[in-house]
């Protein structure tokens, strides 16, 4: 039967329509005007910038900022997404190179949404989406610190993105998705120190863009909040009920491993948590009793089980009768000839404070890789600065060993399950 | 006491040690080798550094039960006094060291990265050396020994 | 404060410059020169065999400085062969004479200048013997290849001439007359001889020692300086494989073993099998300048020149310096063996005769059944545990008679035992008079021992932790011109009215002995960066304000030559960047040197980066170019190591610093990006020693120029990361 010619042109016009009317709306998504660059910043009083200067601790802006020490800010840090590899940017108040032109506003929309001065928008790597929640008063303190930096020329570099990653609005979608700018509400119901650590917690520390795992789009996961995420390619643990800790966190351990970086004993911090623990140490001391108080209370949801960390002493020979007996035998010769004589005999003469390992909660992680990257790498300390040291085993144990001393300690260290696809996260861990 | 047979220098060897023995005191004790040295035996100085297929380790942290059948290169595989190889050479003629304790450690560090790298920045130098401690300060002549090295084997010069 | 003129006589001869040997200031005329007055006999020092081996004996111990090079250069010159020609025996009691502890830079001008001395004696006297044989004038005979030669060509070797008794003569006041020919070896940089085998891998140090039936010993030391033996099972350790003995005197514990390994795992075994109790004693004070200011001290004034009261601007400060370790990067280690009623030592200790004298006390035996030999260890920069290790060989030696006993330090045990850096605080005051000169000078140091070597048992670890301890000697401060916690506490430069104290702590809260420089790095370090708040007030260019305050022209050519090759006058400040500048003359006798760094400081992470540091060094007549250069750039990375990095850090109970990682040290990382040492030679001026002169100039200058670059005036070392982020 022959269409009216009236009805075809009905069905290809509504269909513009729809693109225009969508493509406009795309538009408007992902466009951002540019803001004027401003000349030079405005005077700051003292304690305006003192507070700024805290809340870069604690918002740990030189994690991503600061890759070279000598060079503060200067930006030039790649970050390996799954979306690509970002270079963070260069925030000291250099003009042509820096936010030095950056006015007030600008800077409150770079934290508050993701969006550079000059209208184009940043990945998310920059976790905005936390910072969105800061109180207009913390983000002009911050803007107080940064603009009272040395100046340093250092060029931002070209990032490295997947197709079609690199088409920058599309992560106007993604701000759709996940950029919730809800200012901050406290909790009546919790004091002021468990209030005051939950901002931090959420606006400015930000551990959840760590803790909490992401969905396919690189997203917060709300429904999952602080069930364990990942950070470089480290598994960061549940802080909530989900805590993979044998043994539960009393808050002055808590209080101890985030300004040192080890509650003896206990746990001591490593990998991207090192320089959580510098930044926390560097803090306001009543700043980081809060953000003890917040974290305490949702690990402390976790219930108690018991574990092989309640006992002390080495760990065991495979049984006789395990079914994977000579890996098991390889790895406990492994654990009794390189880990025992720090890890089980103990150095108390040494800074080391080297964990009995029934106690590591990396043995307890539902995923390996903590624990390869710790047996791989050690735990080193910040240049120059004094603290603990594990020195890594990655050219000393091959991948079979490394395999079988992982898969031992899981199971006669920490009496868990064994991790799926262990040797393939060993071999992962160790490529180039 | 286990017999293990070990690769050193391209020659094979069978030691008779407890399987927690680290490989340093193997070589010093049983091989009478004097290159890798006794530093702190934490492996945070690197005096001890000799090379395991190739990569650099302290060999303070290797039980010798993990050695297997990987090649162990220390200093004196290199090159004697009388026919030092082009970095043990360098080392000479740029007269880098004071006391030269730390020396063995660092030749070995540094042969491990001529050999994957013959052409380093001075930056990739500097940052590569770094897990070798020095006390002397002899720190800029070692980095110019290395430097020199790599020139060497730059123009061509045999390894 | 100026040298004497040196004499000096110039010899044209084959178009070289030979010249005359000067007679050092500082020895009265007619003495024998030092050294060369204990150990007075030529064949002491210089032996010559009839198979025409050259051997020469010095009292005095490579540490890595290369001492052991320079002084063949010295004797080799003198008798005009070349270095390879000689061999050369150190520090051995049995053997070589006796020059006390190589330390104190003197190694060039005590062994250095006895060497000269009796190598040119040697070789006058063998010059005698040539022509008698030759029948010739001494004076026409050439030398070549360790022989005389005729004018006519008629040859004649040192061996040919000496076949008797013709070098055992006392050496003379006199200098000999100088060498014919042009120099063989001073004033060039000759290869180190030490270096091929220890980038080979060649035997070399001694913890390289392995002597047949050789059995290794750890000890097991107190958790803390005062803690108590209570009760050690040490049943199970004596079953553990390898283990020849457990040996217990009072709270000295440590065991004998056959096999290394098996003695760091038995040691660790007796420890957990001893149960101690473990003292609070140390105290803690909330800053180093607290816990000095707290101590007992005896006021010695060390200068009171003019008077006070002078009038102008008063400016007043307080630096201050921790306890620092030496932190050799090998810990100490020595080997004993008792046998047939004598005990033999080999050991890395800067002084092998005192330390003999020492064991002899502690061991209640006569000296001369103790024979100590020296063996090189790692860098010491004073005295480390090298001493006491050789007590503890000693001690485990007697306990298995028979066996050389081979004792390795721990690097726990080095770090947390050795002497201590001493911490200091200095205090300067000083008068600003009209003309921008320094009308009055008050200076102030508080420190305690920087000497407790041996001598005396009681200076050695193991002997104060024996059922019977000996005690520690009270410690005595070292008068002054060399000084010891108050080492250039006098300031070079010229002052009209000036009054130094040494404020003398004799009382130990924490063992502390010589650590390279001694009372210098702090007290250079004091009165360079108070010269510069000073010159900073006065308005004026802190290189210029020194220049105005010298009078010696060898300080005023050192000053400019590292003003000049920096590009002072020319310098311009760029972003976080700055500059700083120190003179100091080390001990005030010693060498000249002058020091300009640039820095670039990163307050948010507190990292000090050093861009350059531009030195330049008068040493007096340069013996090894390229050996002072490698002294003074080490010397310079080394305090800056100390200066940005190091503090011991220690509690009620124990010291904390027992690792690479409690005590970090310079990495390469954070190694300047250029280091550059120019020479001022001063052919015929007396050797000077330059091993310790670029510790506190070092210092001094670091800080200046944080100062320059931020602002920052830093007065308490270390300028570490964490004060440079809160200041």
């Amino acid at each position: 039967m022959i269409q009216p010619r009236r009805k075809r042109h009905t069905g290809w016009w509504l269909l513009l329509a729809a693109a225009v009317v969508l493509a406009g709306i795309a538009f408007a998504i992902m466009w951002r005007p540019a803001l004027a660059p401003q000349a030079a910043p405005p005077s700051f009083d003292q304690t305006s910038i003192a507070r700024g200067a805290n809340l870069a601790r604690l918002g740990m802006c030189a994690s991503c900022h600061t890759p070279d020490l000598a060079r503060p800010f200067a930006g030039d840090k790649p970050m390996e997404t799954p979306f690509g590899t970002v270079h963070s940017t260069n925030i000291t108040p250099d003009l042509n190179t820096g936010i030095g032109a950056w006015s007030p506003e600008a800077f409150t929309r770079s934290m508050r949404e993701g969006v550079s001065r000059d209208g184009h928008l940043l990945y998310p790597a920059f976790p905005y989406n936390h910072y969105a929640r800061m109180t207009q008063a913390d983000i002009d303190d911050l803007y107080a610190y940064f603009m009272t930096r040395p100046a340093i020329d250092s060029p931002a570099r070209d990032n490295a993105m997947t197709f079609p990653f690199g088409f920058r609005p599309l992560i106007a979608f993604w701000n759709v998705l996940y950029l919730d700018d809800t200012p901050w509400q406290p909790d009546p119901q919790q004091s002021a120190e468990w209030n005051r650590g939950a901002y931090l917690a959420d606006a400015v520390a930000h551990c959840a863009a760590c803790h909490t795992p992401r969905t396919k789009l690189g997203g917060p996961d709300v429904k999952r909040q602080l069930d364990g995420g990942e950070a470089e390619d480290w598994y960061a643990p549940a802080l909530n009920r989900n805590s993979p800790s044998p043994l539960p966190w009393t808050r002055a351990q808590l209080q101890a491993y985030l300004r040192s970086g080890i509650a003896l004993d206990h746990a001591v911090a490593g990998g991207p948590m090192q320089d959580v623990v510098m930044h926390l140490a560097q803090a306001d001391e009543a700043d980081v009793a809060a953000l003890a108080a917040w974290t305490h209370s949702h690990l402390a949801q976790a219930p108690v089980r018991r574990t092989p960390a309640q006992q002390d002493g080495p760990l065991p020979p495979p049984a006789a009768d395990d079914p994977d007996l000579q890996r098991m035998r390889l790895g406990y010769a492994l654990y009794a000839n390189s880990c025992a004589r720090c890890h089980d005999a103990g150095r108390d003469q040494t800074s080391g404070t080297a964990l009995p390992l029934q106690k590591a909660i990396a043995l307890y992680d539902p995923d390996p890789r903590s624990l390869l990257y710790i047996v791989d790498d050690g735990i080193l300390p910040p240049d120059g600065e004094p603290a603990r040291w594990m020195p890594g085993f990655r050219a000393i144990l091959d991948d079979e060993q490394a395999g079988a001393l992982a898969a031992y300690l899981r199971k006669y260290g920490a009496g868990q399950p064994a991790w799926p696809g262990l040797d393939k996260a060993v071999s992962k861990a160790r490529a180039p | 006491m286990t017999t293990y047979r070990l690769q050193v220098n391209g020659k094979p060897h069978a030691v008779d040690t407890d399987p927690d023995t680290p490989l340093l005191y193997v070589m010093r004790n049983e091989l009478a080798l004097n290159g890798a040295k006794f530093g702190c035996g934490l492996g945070q100085c690197g005096s001890c550094t000799v090379l395991l297929d190739g990569q650099p380790v302290m060999s303070c942290m290797v039980p010798v039960s993990v050695v297997g059948a990987r090649m162990v290169r220390t200093v004196e595989g290199l090159g004697d006094a009388r026919t030092p190889n082009v970095l043990q050479q360098a080392f000479i003629d740029e007269q880098a060291a004071q006391c030269g304790y730390c020396i063995a450690g660092m030749i070995m560090q540094a042969t491990a990265l001529l050999e994957k790298n013959p052409a380093p920045t001075d930056a990739q130098i500097r940052a590569h050396m770094s897990p070798n401690l020095c006390r002397c300060g002899t720190h800029m002549r070692i980095l110019r020994a290395v430097r020199r090295a790599a020139d060497v084997l730059a123009k061509g010069g045999k390894r | 404060m100026s040298a004497d003129p040196a004499r000096r006589r110039f010899l044209a001869a084959g178009g070289a410059l030979t010249l005359s040997f000067a007679m050092p200031a500082w020895s009265a005329p007619g003495a024998l020169p030092k050294s060369l007055d204990k150990t007075p006999w030529l064949d002491a020092w210089i032996r010559i065999d009839a198979n025409e081996a050259i051997t020469v004996f010095t009292g005095k111990a490579e540490l890595g400085q290369g001492i052991k090079t320079a002084l063949l250069q010295v004797a080799a010159d003198e008798l005009r062969v070349l270095p390879s020609r000689l061999r050369l025996v150190t520090a051995d009691t049995a053997r070589t004479p006796d020059e006390g502890i190589t330390a104190g830079s003197n190694s060039m001008k005590d062994s250095g200048t006895a060497l000269r001395h009796a190598a040119g004696q040697v070789r006058a006297r063998l010059s005698e013997l040539a022509a008698k044989r030759l029948n010739v004038p001494a004076a026409s005979l050439a030398m070549k290849d360790g022989a005389f030669v005729a004018p006519d060509g008629r040859r004649i070797s040192f061996g040919q001439l000496v076949t008797g008794q013709e070098l055992h003569m006392k050496a003379t006041p006199e200098p000999a007359p100088p060498a014919p020919g042009p120099k063989t070896a001073i004033g060039k940089s000759l290869p180190r001889i030490d270096i091929p085998a220890k980038v080979t891998g060649g035997t070399a140090y001694v913890q390289d020692l392995r002597l047949p039936g050789m059995v290794h010993a750890r000890v097991v030391r107190p958790p803390s300086p005062h803690a108590q033996l209570l009760a050690v099972d040490s049943a199970a350790v004596t079953r553990l494989p390898g283990v020849l003995k457990v040996v217990r005197d009072g709270r000295f514990l440590a065991v004998i073993v056959e096999g290394e390994y098996r003695a760091v795992k038995a040691a660790a075994a007796l420890a957990r099998a001893a149960r101690w109790d473990t003292l609070a004693a140390l105290p803690v004070h909330p800053t180093v300048e607290a816990l000095i200011r707290s101590q007992p001290a005896e006021a010695l004034p060390i200068l009171e020149r003019g008077a006070p009261g002078a009038q102008g601007r008063r400016l007043a400060a307080t630096y201050t310096r921790p306890f620092q370790l030496h932190a050799s990067i090998g810990p100490s280690c020595a080997v004993a063996q008792l046998k047939d009623g004598r005990y033999t030592v080999w050991t890395h200790a800067q002084g092998v005769f005192p330390l003999r004298t020492a064991l002899a006390e502690l061991l209640a035996v006569k000296e001369d059944t103790v024979h100590c030999i020296h063996a090189e260890g790692s860098g010491c920069y004073g005295h480390n545990g090298a001493d006491d290790v050789a007590a503890d060989a000693a001690l485990l030696a007697r306990a298995l008679p028979g066996r050389p006993v081979r004792v390795q330090w721990m690097r726990e045990e080095e770090h947390a035992w050795e002497p201590f850096g001493a911490a200091m605080v200095a205090q300067v005051a000083a008068t600003l008079g009209p003309d921008g000169r320094i009308a009055d000078w008050q200076y102030d140091v508080f420190t305690p021992a920087h000497n407790t070597r041996p001598g005396k048992a009681g200076n050695l670890l193991a002997a104060t932790h024996l059922a019977r301890p000996f005690t520690p000697p009270v410690p005595k401060p070292s008068p002054q011109p060399e000084g010891s916690g108050d080492r250039n506490a006098i300031p070079y430069y010229v002052m009209p009215n000036a009054r130094v104290v040494h404020h003398f702590q004799p009382t130990p809260v924490l063992r502390t002995s010589a650590l390279r420089g001694l009372g210098a790095y702090c007290n250079v370090f004091a009165i360079e960066s108070f010269m510069d708040e000073l010159a900073r007030t006065a308005n004026l260019d802190p290189v210029a304000f020194r220049l105005k305050h010298l009078d010696d022209p060898r300080a005023l050519d050192v000053v400019k030559l590292a003003a000049s090759k920096f590009g002072w006058d020319g310098y311009r400040r760029t972003a976080r960047r700055g500059r700083g500048f120190a003179f100091a003359r080390y001990k005030n006798l010693a060498s000249y040197c002058a020091l300009a760094v640039e820095v670039e400081v990163a307050r948010e992470t507190g990292l000090v980066h050093i861009v350059r540091a531009i030195s330049a060094v008068d040493c007096g007549e340069i013996v090894s170019p390229d050996g002072v250069r490698n002294q003074i750039e080490g010397g310079i990375v080394q305090s800056a190591s100390w200066t940005l990095l190091e503090q011991v850090r220690y509690d009620a109970e124990r010291v904390l610093t027992v690792d690479w990682a409690s005590y970090p040290i310079l990495r390469f990382a954070q190694a300047p990006d250029k280091v550059k040492v120019h020479l001022i030679d001063r052919p015929g001026q007396p050797f000077l020693g330059t091993g310790e002169a670029a510790q506190g100039p070092a210092a001094a200058a670091i800080a200046n120029a944080v100062f320059d670059a931020c602002g920052l005036r830093m007065r308490d070392l270390p300028l570490d990361r964490s004060r440079v982020r809160k200041a």
